[in-house]
């Protein structure tokens, strides 16, 4: 018993570090310009479809193809800023979501066109790693050390790059950050680019993990949201323990209760922080 | 020739208009004041000069060119910088981070570490405070910072919206001896300032905006003495 609680704590934990980076592409967008991205799951989506053409198609190795994704996850958000977001970027909050969603649809509608929405395989293993009692499949240890290292890279680049800096100073205030010289709208651009990446990203590590289909994104958006708000919104660390609690409560539930208990606690628990601690765990952007 | 001109011009917000063609200039190395009661037009000239707003009608000089239809960050980048009413700091990042944003524009990057001894000079509590969050010092400290913020940008005109609003006799004191250094070391400086007496004092030359245009203008000392500026402004 100790060792079945033990081996799916371990496997929840590791499954937490990428809802956390999924998480925090979601963040990092509202806490920059208080749009909430519900294209977030779809784009999720294109991650994972775009990890497993290029593995099924060009046979390239996941981990290698994610790069690619990550660089196409950057462009599409670049993109999706200047033709759907931008114009609606200082109207009341409902143009942003209302622009935001309609891409959303696209994506779904294009992408269920494509590919239907029957579910599709990584074929790839990096074999088990055994550690005492505990063993743990490779892709999915491949996937949480990228994704941890996906953090730390974010964290260093908002916190120690000239670039980064100006992400937060255009998201504390960016009418100030315009007079130092800072062209606004291009870190804007910049910041939702580098959300939709990290939401590509995650979608590309889970596809190493579960199997997908085109409408996966959808729950994983869910888990983001729920996340965002334990942690506090527009803290990407928080992001990261938000994403590491869903995924222990993943891992450990189904050892005493059925699997389909999971989002009914996580919500119950998403509701208890709102009335307890609605800034979040860590507290959210001032 | 002024190193700032404006030519007429008449702006607002919407459908507002709150400058009624406004003309003035600002000369190379001068203290320039501009005062005149509250809902005068100050802060709307500022805006306008910097970009926030765009004017309705007239022109914006700047060192032979025009640029008044240029965004803030073009003009940040030519050496126009504002310090904004309510010092609008990033409150979120620490003292030193915001000193880092101030010294964005290209034309700042070489000179900064300069600039940043003389900041320390000019304000040694700022050198004690780098790694604090700049929204958890006191406003008089707040202002200090913003104030530097502004030097980091290595400004060819510094425009200062309120400097002493809302922060203890001391501290405004001590702001206004800062201002005369800066006067002193060169740097063109246009100051909005409630605080009238104080203002012309420090002061080169100024101009007094009423309703939406220049009512008056002239060397400080003299609008010190005239007799209206007396009664309606300096309350005696």
């Amino acid at each position: 018993m100790v060792n079945v609680l033990l081996a799916s704590l371990i496997d929840g934990l590791l499954i937490g570090f990428v809802y956390g980076i999924a998480a925090m592409g979601l963040s990092l967008i509202f806490g920059v310009m208080d749009v909430v991205n519900l294209a977030h799951g779809p784009i999720i989506a294109l991650g994972m479809f775009g990890v497993y053409l290029l593995f099924s198609l060009l046979g390239l190795n996941p981990f290698i193809a994610l790069i690619l994704v990550a660089v196409m996850g950057l462009l599409f958000g670049l993109v999706m800023y200047m033709t759907a977001v931008h114009r609606v970027i200082d109207a009341p909050p409902l143009s942003s979501l209302l622009a935001t969603f309609a891409v959303n649809m696209m994506i779904i509608g294009i992408g269920t066109s494509l590919f239907t929405t029957s579910s599709y395989n990584v074929e790839y293993s990096l074999g088990t790693v055994t550690a005492g009692p505990i063993n743990v499949t490779g892709t999915r240890l491949a996937a949480s050390l990228i994704a941890l290292l996906v953090t730390a890279a974010l964290y260093w680049f908002l916190y120690y790059t000239r670039t980064g800096k100006y992400i937060r100073a255009v998201a504390n205030n960016r009418s100030s950050a315009e007079l130092m010289g800072i062209p606004s709208t291009r870190i804007l651009a910049l910041s939702f680019g580098i959300g939709t990446m990290l939401a590509a990203i995650a979608g590309g590590l889970i596809a190493t993990i579960f199997p997908i289909n085109i409408l996966a994104g959808g729950s994983y958006e869910l888990k983001s949201f729920v996340i965002v708000v334990m942690g506090g919104l527009g803290n990407p660390l928080g992001a990261l323990i938000g994403g590491l609690i869903l995924g222990l409560m993943e891992g450990v539930v189904p050892v005493f209760m059925k699997t389909t208990w999971v989002p009914v606690l996580e919500f119950m628990l998403f509701i208890i922080i709102l009335l307890v601690r609605p800034q979040g765990i860590l507290g959210a952007k001032e | 020739m002024s190193v700032l001109e404006i030519r007429n011009v008449i702006s607002g917000y919407d459908e507002l208009q709150i400058l009624w063609g406004v003309d003035m200039g600002i000369e190379e190395g001068q203290l320039t004041a501009l005062v005149g009661s509250n809902g005068a037009g100050k802060t709307t000239l500022l805006r306008t000069i910097v970009g926030q707003l765009k004017p309705w009608q007239g022109q914006i000089i700047f060192q032979g060119q025009d640029v008044s239809t240029l965004p803030p960050y073009t003009k940040a980048e030519m050496g126009l910088i504002m310090v904004p009413e309510g010092r609008q700091l990033f409150t979120d990042m620490s003292v030193m981070e915001n000193l880092e944003m101030g010294a964005t524009p290209r034309r700042a990057r070489a000179g900064a570490s300069q600039r940043l001894e003389m900041i320390f000079e000019l304000f040694p509590r700022l050198k004690e405070r780098l790694s604090q969050k700049s929204g958890t010092m006191s406003g008089g400290e707040q202002q200090m910072l913003a104030v530097a913020r502004g030097i980091m940008s290595d400004p060819v005109v510094l425009m200062i919206d309120e400097l002493s609003l809302g922060l203890a006799p001391v501290l405004t004191l001590d702001l206004f001896q800062a201002l005369r250094k800066l006067r002193r070391e060169g740097i063109t400086i246009l100051l909005v300032e409630q605080n009238v007496r104080m203002a012309l004092k420090v002061s080169d030359y100024a101009y007094v905006l009423a309703k939406g245009k220049v009512e008056m203008n002239g060397l400080s000392h003299e609008i010190e003495q005239d007799e209206a500026v007396r009664t309606t402004y300096l309350g005696i």
